[in-house]
């Protein structure tokens, strides 16, 4: 609709100048990746850049296709199916958690330190203890990617219900509402758009996640893939999994956003939806 | 009509307030104040003379340190459910349609929403002048329509006591007239004991049976004031030269303390 009006308008104002510079504000992004896919391999090309250096996109591609396409499924779904239950278990934790942090002063000063302690300590050097002690099974995975994305989902739900007006709450006091409905028919709700961008962080953090825990030990998954394609110099194909790997993230992201654009349209600014 | 007409229904003798007892410095002091039952009293005064501390006691969502808020003879010590508040900004809930906004008090402190409180709803908004709105989304409205559903919302659960904290000074000053007639069109269909604070003069006037002025902080009592301008009151009414008395009357004593102190 409002490209149309856009075209429409350059049409009117009868210059070719600005029709072309809108094209191109419209396609930036693309064109920019274009140019530098050629120029990539270009340089590749006339500079002959050795493969285990910088392999060319087409050499990436060629390697992507030299893989049985049944094989990338079996290593995306390992990865995806950390990356989602990971995300999942840590979904069900933090959010109960903020909102049991929000009503309880007690439980805020007593559980916040400890969260900012597991933060502050990198998940990377803790995944090798967490394999030892859970074995190499799912779960430590699980365990690994839900570490590395529940902070900043508590982090957000918790701001969000706090940032609740002031005068909804008084309202709720004054119809001596209960206070469980204090907490799901305002504060909860009133956390909908920073619950949301704080699962955009997480869901990104759980594909890192899961690619961590996979980089310790797994004998699947695209981080697995990336990891034993390079050990066998295989470089080409360990950028193709590089290059699938940030695609499924992007996926999961724009997921995310379609969620909370038919789930809740309302909790996203009225110019950008 | 009879004596209960004109029995005090919000009584407040020597009330006081201190938010940070450690400091000590009052908010508000000796307040005497009596509202009559379907009273329409405006509050003026500047800014941080305590005006919505005085709302709140009303309201109970704050006790006073000293002195006694009471309302039909009972001493207010807990939140008041039988109070409406309409506050500076509307406040509506963005995820609820007009409607549900309307609603929200009922299903808030009841959990649940009847067919007839559907209609009840729906009646309120037509009287508003929102019928047509009524399924629309609160940010598909603008600021004054907004407030009209907040002033809406306070009516629906038809309290004695309307209790409005500065509602239209985030509008423009032709909304903000307008809305300010209708609210005395919607007092007069539906009488409430309205305790309306303000830091516009004229609106205080025009809308108010009296009008209370309160001192810098801390703030105490300068004048209490009859405004015996005959109702039905009309944008005529700023003209008349007794509206320019009482406003001139009120303004002496914001613009000018010391003559009175």
């Amino acid at each position: 609709m409002s490209q149309k009006s856009m075209s429409n308008k350059t049409a009117l104002s009868d210059t070719r100048a600005p029709a072309i510079r809108q094209w191109l504000l419209n396609y930036a992004s693309a064109l920019f990746f274009i140019a530098f896919v050629v120029l990539w391999e270009l340089v590749c090309r006339v500079g002959k850049v050795p493969v285990y250096i910088l392999p060319s996109p087409l050499s990436i591609v060629n390697a992507f296709f030299d893989v049985e396409f049944s094989r990338w499924l079996e290593h995306l779904w390992a990865t995806l199916r950390v990356a989602l239950m990971g995300f999942a278990l840590s979904i069900c934790i933090s959010i109960p958690l903020a909102i049991a942090m929000v009503r309880s002063e007690f439980l805020s000063r007593t559980i916040y330190p400890a969260l900012v302690v597991i933060q502050s300590t990198p998940v990377v050097a803790v995944a090798p203890l967490i394999i030892v002690l859970m074995g190499t099974g799912d779960m430590s995975r699980v365990l690994i990617t839900c570490l590395i994305t529940f902070f900043p989902l508590v982090v957000s739900t918790a701001t969000g219900m706090l940032e609740t007006p002031e005068e909804l709450i008084e309202l709720s006091k004054s119809l001596r509402a209960p206070r469980y409905r204090e907490t799901w028919q305002i504060r909860i709700p009133y956390a909908i758009p920073h619950i949301f961008s704080g699962l955009k962080v997480s869901i990104t953090l759980a594909i890192i996640g899961a690619v961590v825990a996979e980089f310790v030990a797994a004998e699947k998954g695209l981080g697995y893939f990336i990891q034993f394609s390079t050990s066998f110099f295989k470089i080409p194909q360990a950028f193709a999994g590089l290059i699938f790997l940030a695609v499924v993230s992007l996926v999961l992201f724009k997921s995310v956003q379609w969620a909370q654009q038919w789930l809740y349209p309302w909790s996203i600014p009225k110019n950008k939806r | 009509m009879t004596k209960a007409s004109e029995r005090a229904f919000v009584r407040m003798e020597q009330v006081g307030h201190c938010y940070d007892p450690t400091a000590g410095n009052m908010a508000v002091q000796q307040i005497d104040l009596e509202i009559h039952r379907h009273e329409f009293v405006a509050v003026v005064g500047p800014s941080g003379c305590g005006k919505s501390t005085l709302l709140r006691m009303v309201a109970g969502l704050l006790i006073p340190s000293e002195g006694k808020v009471s309302v039909f003879d009972r001493q207010v010590t807990e939140p008041r459910d039988d109070v409406g508040i309409v506050f500076q900004k509307p406040t509506l809930l963005p995820w609820l349609t007009v409607r549900d906004n309307v609603l929200f008090p009922l299903k808030h402190k009841y959990g649940l929403v009847t067919a007839a409180d559907k209609t009840r709803a729906e009646e309120l908004l037509a009287m508003a002048g929102l019928a047509q709105f009524s399924a629309r989304m609160p940010d598909e409205l603008s600021g004054g329509m907004q407030q009209r559903v907040g002033i809406v919302r306070a009516l629906l659960l038809n309290p004695d006591i309307l209790l409005m904290d500065e509602p239209f000074s985030a509008l423009d000053a032709m909304t903000r007239e307008q809305i300010g007639f209708d609210l005395l069109n919607i007092w007069t269909e539906h009488p409430k004991t309205v305790l309306f604070i303000t830091h516009s003069i004229s609106e205080a006037v025009l809308l108010s049976d009296r009008v209370l002025v309160m001192s810098q902080r801390p703030g105490t009592v300068l004048d209490l004031i009859e405004i015996d301008i005959p109702r039905p009151r009309s944008a005529a009414t700023i003209n008349s030269p007794r509206f320019a008395e009482l406003t001139a009357r009120i303004r002496k004593h914001i613009y000018e303390p010391e003559v009175h102190v």
